[in-house]
C-alpha cells in the first residue's frame, strides 16, 4: 500500500479514504470528526484554490491549507 | 399563540392514557446536525416561524413554542445545530449541550439530514449517553433520493429501539407521524458498547442500513455549485450579484419606489393634509410638534415609511433569496485570506454579510465563531464599518444619484479602515484563531413561500422597531431644538463638524438620530442631500462618517450583552475616534485633490 498523502498535495478529481488526520492542541481533528471526516471515510477534492474544497460522504467542506496538510488520504 | 387548541374533554376520551400528570409541559428539544431543517419542523410543529436560512448558525439562540401533541400541550424547543457534545465547541454549541445537560429537555427529536446518515448516527450515538427518549427524524428524503441514497428506516427503528421517521419537512410529510411517534418515544437501546468509538458505531450503524446508489446531483446544479465556488468565474459572479443588488435596492427600492412614495405619496398628499388639519390645532406647539421641521409626521413618519421602508423590503428580499440559495457560505473560500490577515477566518463572512442585514442580529451571530478573540474582532469590525440594511440602502440611494466612483470611493475607504482595524486587532489582542473549516450547504433554489414569510416578518420586525423609534426620536429633536440644546450641540460640534469634516453645521442633528439608529441618521442626510444642503463631496464624507460612526443603540446593547460593559465602552470609544478621524483624512485629501464627482 502507498504511504498517504495529505490532502493539500491532491489534485483536483482526486478521491481516496482518509488514513488519520494528525493530531494537534487546537481541536482539529474533533471538529473534523464532527463533519464526518475521520478515518475511513471516503472523499473527493473539488478545488484546490484559494482554499481546499472536498467532497466527504455527502458533505461539501472548505478548509484552509493549513488544515488540509493535517488531513492524511490514503489515494484510491 | 397560533397553536391549534382542541377541548380537551373530546381528545382525552380517546386517548385517556396519555394524559400524564406533569408539574410543567413536557419539553422537547429539537436537536441536530446544523443546516439540517430544525427551524423547518419547529415551525411544522408549533404554528410559530423561526427564521429558515440555508446555511449553518441561522439559528443561534433557543427558541420555544407550544404544540398539541395528543392530548397534550407540550413545549418544543428549537436549538442551533450541533455537530457534537464533546471535544471543542463553539459558543452556539454550548447552550444546546447546557440545554440538555442540565434537564432543560425531557425528549430528544434528533432531526437529520438523510443524505448524511453516518454523521447523523455520531450524534445519535453521543445524544444516547443522554438517556433520553429519542426520536429520529430522517429530513430530506427526497434530497437523498435523487442522489441515490436509500435507508432502512424500519431496520434501522428495529436497531436502535427508537421511532425514525421519514420526513421532508417543507412540505410537511412525516410530520404527522412525528406527533404520533412523540408519545411512543423511547431510549436508545441498540447503543454502542462502551468499548467501541460513537465514530466506529455510526459507520458500521449507517453502513448496515443505508444502500448508495450514487447518482451525481443534478447537472445544473452541479455546474452552478461549480461557478460560484471557482474564482475564475466565482469572483465574477460576485461582482454580478453585488452589481444585480445595487440594481434592484440602490436603484428600483431607493429611487424608484422612495421617489413614488416621498414625492407622490408624503410630499404630495399626506403631509399636505396633514399641515392642513394641523392648522386647526390652535397650540402652535402641538403643530409644530406634529408637522414642523422635526415633526412627528413630516420627518418622524416620511423617514421611516417613505424614504427607508422601500428600501429594506427590496433589500430583505434580494437577502433573503441570497441566504436560501446556499451562496453566502461560498463566499468564505474567497474571502478567508482576507479574514485570515484579520484574526479571523473565512467563517466570518456570514456574520459579516449578515450585518449587512441588520448589525444588532449579526453581533449575536457571531457565537459561530470558534474563539473568543474571534468574536470581539468580529463585533468590532460589524460595529466600525458593516453598514446595515437600511443604511446601506440610502447610501445606495444618494451616492448612485451621484456616480458610481463616489459609492467605490465609500466602500474603498470603509473596507480599507476594516482591514487597518482588523490586522491591528489581530496583533494586539491576546488569543488565536481557529482554523477555517467550513460546512457548505447545498446550492438550492429558494423556495418563494419561506422567501414571502421571512421578508414579510423582517419588514414587520421593521415597522414594529424602527418606527416607534424613528418617533421617539423625532420627538426627541423637536424636545432638543425647542430647548435650545441643538443649537448648543451645532455651535459646540461646529469646529469638528464643520472645520475638520467640511460639513454643513446642521448636520450634527444627524449623527446624533444615526446614534439612535443608524438608518435614521442616514435617512437624515438622504433628506439633506435631496435637498441641495449638501454637496457630491460632502456627502461622500458625511456617509463614510455615518458608516463608520457608532453603532446604533440597539446594536451597543447587544454588545454589552454578549461581551460586557467595558468591551461596549471601549469598542465605542474606539469607533467614535477612527469614524471622525478617518472623516478629516478624507475631506482634507478630496479638497487637497480638488475632487469633484
Amino acid at each position: 500500500m502507498q504511504t498517504p498523502i495529505p490532502l493539500a498535495h491532491m489534485p483536483p478529481g482526486a478521491r481516496g479514504r482518509v488514513s488519520r488526520i494528525t493530531r494537534d492542541l487546537t481541536g482539529r481533528a474533533d471538529r473534523l470528526a464532527a463533519l464526518g471526516v475521520t478515518p475511513g471515510a471516503s472523499i473527493t477534492v473539488l478545488q484546490t484554490f484559494p482554499g481546499i474544497v472536498f467532497e466527504c460522504d455527502q458533505t461539501e467542506i472548505a478548509v484552509e491549507r493549513a488544515v488540509a496538510r493535517a488531513i492524511l488520504i490514503d489515494r484510491a | 399563540m397560533p397553536c391549534p387548541m382542541i377541548p380537551d374533554a373530546t381528545i382525552s376520551s380517546r386517548r385517556a392514557p396519555l394524559l400524564r400528570l406533569r408539574s410543567h409541559p413536557l419539553r422537547i428539544a429539537l436537536v441536530g446536525n446544523p443546516n439540517v431543517g430544525k427551524s423547518v419542523v419547529f415551525g411544522r410543529l408549533t404554528g410559530r416561524y423561526a427564521t429558515v436560512s440555508n446555511y449553518p448558525g441561522t439559528t443561534v439562540t433557543m427558541t420555544t413554542g407550544r404544540a398539541l401533541i395528543g392530548a397534550e400541550v407540550c413545549d418544543v424547543i428549537d436549538t442551533p445545530g450541533m455537530n457534537t457534545l464533546e471535544g471543542a465547541l463553539s459558543e452556539d454549541e454550548r447552550i444546546t449541550k447546557r440545554l440538555l445537560a442540565t434537564g432543560g429537555a425531557e425528549l430528544i427529536v434528533q432531526v437529520a439530514d438523510a443524505r448524511n446518515l453516518r454523521r447523523a448516527l455520531m450524534l445519535t450515538s453521543q445524544l444516547a449517553d443522554t438517556r433520553l427518549p429519542m426520536i429520529l427524524v430522517l429530513n430530506m428524503v427526497d434530497e437523498a433520493d435523487a442522489r441515490g441514497i436509500t435507508i432502512d428506516t424500519t431496520g434501522l427503528s428495529e436497531h436502535l429501539g427508537i421511532p425514525v421517521i421519514e420526513a421532508v419537512a417543507p412540505d410537511g410529510r412525516g410530520i404527522a407521524e412525528l406527533r404520533d411517534a412523540l408519545t411512543s418515544a423511547t431510549r436508545v437501546l441498540g447503543n454502542r458498547s462502551a468499548s467501541v468509538s460513537h465514530v466506529d458505531w455510526a459507520s458500521s450503524t449507517a453502513a448496515k442500513f443505508r444502500r448508495m446508489n450514487v447518482v451525481s446531483a443534478s447537472r445544473v446544479r452541479e455546474a452552478i455549485n461549480r461557478a460560484v465556488r471557482e474564482p475564475l468565474t466565482g469572483l465574477p459572479i460576485l461582482a454580478l450579484v453585488l452589481y444585480a443588488t445595487y440594481l434592484f435596492v440602490g436603484v428600483f427600492g431607493a429611487q424608484t419606489l422612495v421617489g413614488a412614495l416621498e414625492e407622490g405619496v408624503f410630499d404630495g398628499f399626506i403631509n399636505p393634509a396633514a399641515t392642513i388639519v394641523a392648522g386647526y390645532i390652535p397650540v402652535p406647539l402641538i403643530r409644530d410638534f406634529l408637522v414642523g421641521n422635526y415633526g412627528l409626521i413630516t420627518m418622524g413618519l416620511t423617514y421611516a415609511m417613505a424614504i427607508v421602508l422601500p428600501v429594506v423590503t427590496t433589500f430583505f428580499l434580494m437577502f433573503g433569496f441570497l441566504e436560501d440559495s446556499g451562496y453566502i457560505p461560498r463566499l468564505a473560500i474567497f474571502s478567508d485570506r482576507l479574514f485570515r490577515s484579520m484574526g479571523l477566518n473565512g467563517k466570518a463572512v456570514l456574520p459579516m454579510v449578515l450585518g449587512l442585514g441588520c448589525d444588532t442580529m449579526a453581533t449575536m451571530t457571531t457565537r459561530i465563531l470558534g474563539t473568543p478573540k474571534e468574536r470581539l474582532i468580529a463585533i468590532t469590525l460589524l460595529a466600525l464599518g458593516v453598514p446595515c440594511s437600511a443604511q446601506l440602502a440610502t447610501i445606495m440611494g444618494i451616492l448612485g444619484g451621484i456616480s458610481l466612483w463616489a459609492l467605490v470611493l465609500l466602500f474603498g475607504v470603509v473596507l480599507s479602515q476594516m482591514v487597518v482595524v482588523g490586522f491591528l486587532a489581530a496583533r494586539a489582542l491576546p488569543g488565536d484563531r481557529s482554523d477555517f473549516i467550513l460546512e457548505l450547504p447545498p446550492i438550492r433554489l429558494p423556495r418563494m413561500g419561506n422567501l414571502a414569510t421571512k421578508t414579510a416578518l423582517r419588514v414587520r420586525w421593521y415597522l414594529g422597531e424602527a418606527v416607534p423609534l424613528f418617533l421617539v426620536g423625532t420627538a426627541l429633536l423637536f424636545v432638543l431644538d425647542r430647548i435650545g440644546a441643538l443649537d448648543l450641540l451645532t455651535s459646540a460640534t461646529r469646529p469638528l463638524v464643520t472645520g475638520a469634516l467640511g460639513l454643513p453645521s446642521e448636520s450634527a442633528g444627524v449623527f446624533v438620530m444615526g446614534f439612535l439608529r443608524r438608518d435614521y441618521g442616514a435617512a437624515g442626510l438622504f433628506k439633506m442631500a435631496h435637498d441641495g444642503s449638501l454637496t457630491a463631496v460632502q456627502s461622500v464624507i458625511a456617509l463614510t462618517v455615518m458608516t463608520l460612526f457608532v453603532p446604533c443603540v440597539a446594536n451597543l446593547l447587544m454588545i454589552v450583552r454578549e461581551r460586557g460593559v467595558r468591551t461596549g465602552m471601549a469598542i465605542l470609544a474606539a469607533v467614535t475616534v477612527i469614524a471622525i478621524g478617518t472623516g478629516a483624512v478624507l475631506n482634507f485629501a478630496l479638497t487637497m485633490l480638488r475632487i469633484t464627482f
